[in-house]
C-alpha cells in the first residue's frame, strides 16, 4: 500500500516538474497558428521562422522582423557568457585554491562571504549593481553586464571547485615535489588535472547561468545591449506566439548538450 | 667512508589545536652509511613519520641539521633534495599511466623521451611489472600499486630512499614477498634506505640497523640481533619481542633474584633488571649452572612450532616461555620447572630509562 503510494507520488512529482517543459516542446511543433493549445498537425514552421526561412504562416501569427534581432541577442549573450564564465572560472578557481591551501585568519568568514552572492535575491543584486555603476560613473554596456554577472558567478565556480579540492588528496602534490617538481610544475601536472572536473563543472555552470540570467542583467544592461533572455522577455510583452516555444526548445537543447558534455568529461575522468 | 645521511640534534614541535605544543622530535641524531638499510621502529605517534618528512623536506626543523652526502639540506626545499619517498598510501598520480608515473622524475628533470622510456622499462622490470606501463594505475592491485610507487621513487636515482610503512596495506603473503624483494633491490642498487614500520618482525628481518624511537627520542640504535639480545633499556626490551623482566639486586660479585637464586656477574652494586627471552627457558636443564623457575601453567597458546605458556611462579610473578614439548601439549594447571643457562644473561641498568 505504502509502496503504491510512493510510486504514485514519484510519478506525480515528475509530471509536476517536467509537464510544463514537455508542453513547450510539443507546442513548438504544433501547426495551429491561432491557438497553440489545440493540436492541428506537425510543423517545423516555427523553427524555420526563427531562422528567417520561408514559411506558410501568416504575418499576424509571428513576431515581425525578429530574426536579426534574435541573432544579435544570441551573439550578445554568447559574448557575455563566454567572457563572464572565463573570468569567473579563473577568479573562482584561484579563490578556492587560496581558501583551501593557505591558513589565514577569518578563513571561514571569507568562505561564507564568498557564498553569499548565491543566495542574494536577484533583484537586490541587480539594483545594487545598477546603483554602483551609476555611482562610479560607468556607462552601462557589455562590460557592466560582464562585471555584474561575474560578481555572483564567481561564487558558483568557487563552490564547485572547493568541493573538488576538498576531496583532492594533497599527498600527490607532495609526491610530485618529492620527485623534483617545482611548485609551478606540480600545479600544472598534478593539481590542475586533479581538480579539472571541478573547474570544468564550474565553467559550464557559470556559462549556463550567464546565458540564462534575466533579472540582474536586465538592471545593468542599459539600452542597446539585449541579451537573449532580455530579447525573449521583450517578445513576450508583445504576446505569446508559437515561435517562443521553438526558441525555448532550442535553448533547452543547448543546455542539455552542455550538461551532457560536462557529464561526459566527469565520467571519463573518474574511470 | 663518510656518512651518507647525517641528522644532528633534530628538534621539531607542533602546535596543538588546544594551544599547547607537542614535541615530535626531541633531539634526534643519527648517521646512515651509504647502502645501509635503517629501520625506524616505535609506537604510534613517536615521530617516525615526522622524522622522514624532515628528511624529505616537507617539515622544517625547529633546530638541528640534516646533511646528505656532506651537503647540509636543512633549508633546502623538498623538490631540490636528492631524496625520494615511497608514501604510505602510495600517492600515485591517478590521471597518468603506470609508465608516466614511473617516469615522472625524469620528465621533470627534462630527460629525453628515449631515455625516459628506457629507464621506465628498466624500473618496471626491476619491480616485476614489465609490460604494464600502459595501464592506468587505478586498474592495479594494491601490491602492484606499491611496486609502481617503488619504481617511481627509484627511477630518478635518488641518493636515499625513504619508505613510510610501504608494506602495511598488503596481506601477509604479499608482504613477505615484498620484504624480500625490497631487500634485494636495496642491495642491488646500493643506496641507503630509511624504512618505517610498525611490524617488529619486518624490522628485525630486513634491517642492517634499527632505531627504536619513543617520545621523539632514539632509545637505541643497533643491529637487530644486538637490539633483541642486549637491549639498552627497559623500553627497548619491553617493546621489542616478548620478554620476562625480573628485578635483581647486585652486590658487586653476583646478582640476586627475589626468590634467592643468584648468578655471577661483574657489575657495581645496585639494582638492575634481568631480561629473559621466552625462548631462553627450557624444560630440560642445560649443562652448567642454571636458573630454574617452578610454577603453575595458567595459559597456553599453540603457535604451530612451539607452545607459548604463561607460568605463575608465585614469588617472581608471571613468566612467559616458549617451549618445544614434542607432541604432548602442556596442560593448564600443571606444575612445571623451567631452566635457563646462568651465563650470558643480559642485565639492564635501572638508570638507563
Ligand atoms: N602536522 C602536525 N600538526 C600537529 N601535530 C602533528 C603533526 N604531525 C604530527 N604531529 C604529532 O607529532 C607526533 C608524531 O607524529 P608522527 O606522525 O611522526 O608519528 P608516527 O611515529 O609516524 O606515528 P604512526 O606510527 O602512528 O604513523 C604525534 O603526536 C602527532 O600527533
Ligand atoms: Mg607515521
Amino acid at each position: 500500500m505504502a509502496r503504491r503510494f510512493l510510486t504514485l507520488y514519484g510519478l506525480l512529482f515528475f509530471v509536476f516538474i517536467y509537464a510544463p517543459i514537455l508542453l513547450v516542446v510539443v507546442y513548438s511543433f504544433n501547426a495551429n497558428t491561432v491557438n497553440m493549445m489545440i493540436w492541428s498537425g506537425f510543423t517545423f514552421d516555427w523553427y524555420r521562422q526563427i531562422f528567417g526561412m520561408e514559411t506558410q504562416v501568416t504575418e499576424s501569427a509571428i513576431y515581425v522582423d525578429s530574426t536579426d534581432q534574435l541573432y544579435a541577442a544570441i551573439r550578445t549573450s554568447l559574448t557575455v557568457a563566454l567572457s563572464t564564465s572565463a573570468f569567473s572560472t579563473i577568479c573562482g578557481t584561484a579563490l578556492a585554491l587560496a581558501v583551501a591551501r593557505y591558513r589565514f585568519r577569518l578563513a571561514g568568514f571569507y568562505r561564507t562571504l564568498l557564498m553569499v552572492p548565491m543566495i542574494m535575491p536577484d533583484i537586490v543584486l541587480g539594483i545594487a549593481l545598477l546603483i554602483f555603476f551609476i555611482t562610479i560613473g560607468m556607462n552601462l554596456s557589455l562590460m557592466s553586464i560582464i562585471i555584474g554577472q561575474s560578481t555572483f558567478l564567481i561564487s558558483y565556480v568557487f563552490v564547485t571547485v572547493s568541493a573538488r579540492l576538498a576531496e583532492f588528496d594533497t599527498s600527490v602534490e607532495e609526491a610530485s615535489a618529492d620527485l623534483g617538481a617545482t611548485p609551478a610544475q606540480t600545479f600544472r601536472k598534478v593539481t590542475l588535472p586533479g581538480i579539472a572536473p571541478g573547474i570544468l563543472g564550474g565553467w559550464l555552470l557559470s556559462f549556463i547561468i550567464s546565458m540564462d540570467d534575466l533579472v540582474i542583467t536586465y538592471f545593468i544592461a542599459g539600452t542597446g545591449n539585449t541579451t537573449l533572455p532580455i530579447h525573449i522577455w521583450g517578445m513576450l510583452r508583445r504576446g505569446i506566439k508559437p515561435e517562443i516555444n521553438a526558441i525555448a526548445t532550442l535553448m533547452l537543447l543547448f543546455t542539455l548538450v552542455i550538461a551532457a558534455i560536462g557529464l561526459y568529461f566527469r565520467s571519463r575522468r573518474q574511470k | 667512508m663518510p656518512a651518507h645521511l647525517e641528522i644532528i640534534g633534530a628538534r621539531k614541535a607542533f602546535r596543538t589545536p588546544e594551544g599547547g605544543t607537542m614535541t615530535a622530535l626531541d633531539g634526534i641524531s643519527l648517521k646512515l652509511a651509504s647502502a645501509e638499510f635503517l629501520t625506524l621502529l616505535g609506537p604510534s605517534g613517536c615521530g617516525k613519520t615526522t622524522l622522514l618528512r624532515t628528511i624529505s623536506g616537507f617539515e622544517t626543523l625547529d633546530d638541528g641539521d640534516i646533511v646528505i652526502d656532506g651537503v647540509a639540506v636543512t633549508q633546502m626545499p623538498a623538490h631540490k633534495r636528492p631524496v625520494n619517498t615511497v608514501f604510505q598510501r602510495y600517492a600515485l598520480f591517478n590521471h597518468m599511466s603506470v609508465a608516466r608515473n614511473v617516469g615522472y622524475a625524469l620528465e621533470i628533470a627534462g630527460k629525453s623521451k628515449r631515455e625516459i622510456t628506457a629507464r621506465v622499462g628498466e624500473m618496471l622490470e626491476l619491480v616485476g611489472l614489465s609490460g604494464m606501463g600502459k595501464r592506468s594505475v587505478s586498474q592495479l592491485s594494491g601490491g602492484q600499486q606499491q611496486r609502481v610507487a617503488l619504481a617511481r621513487a627509484l627511477a630518478g636515482k635518488p641518493k636515499l630512499l625513504l619508505l613510510d610503512e610501504p608494506l602495511s596495506a598488503l596481506d601477509k603473503n604479499l608482504r613477505q614477498k615484498m620484504q624480500q624483494e625490497l631487500k634485494s633491490i636495496q642491495r642491488e642498487l646500493g643506496i641507503g634506505f630509511v624504512f618505517v614500520t610498525h611490524d617488529q618482525e619486518e624490522a628485525l628481518t630486513m634491517s642492517d640497523r634499527i632505531a627504536v624511537l619513543a617520545h621523539g627520542r632514539i632509545q637505541q640504535i643497533d643491529a637487530p640481533s644486538v637490539l633483541y639480545q642486549r637491549p639498552a633499556n627497559l623500553f627497548t626490551a619491553d617493546f621489542l619481542g616478548e620478554s620476562n623482566l625480573l628485578p635483581v639486586t647486585l652486590d658487586g660479585m653476583s646478582a640476586h633474584l627475589a626468590d634467592g637464586q643468584s648468578f655471577e656477574v661483574a657489575r657495581p652494586s645496585g639494582k638492575a633488571t634481568l631480561l629473559l627471552r621466552p625462548e631462553a627457558l627450557a624444560v630440560t636443564p642445560p649443562a652448567g649452572p642454571s636458573l630454574s623457575f617452578s610454577g603453575r601453567i595458567t595459559q597456553t597458546y599453540y603457535s604451530g612450532k612451539d607452545h607459548q605458556i604463561a607460568l605463575d611462579t608465585g614469588q617472581l610473578g608471571p613468566l612467559t616461555a616458549l617451549i618445544r614439548t614434542g607432541g604432548t601439549p602442556p596442560e593448564i594447571g600443571a606444575t612445571v620447572t623451567l631452566h635457563a643457562p646462568a651465563h650470558g644473561l643480559h642485565l639492564i641498568d635501572e638508570t638507563a630509562a
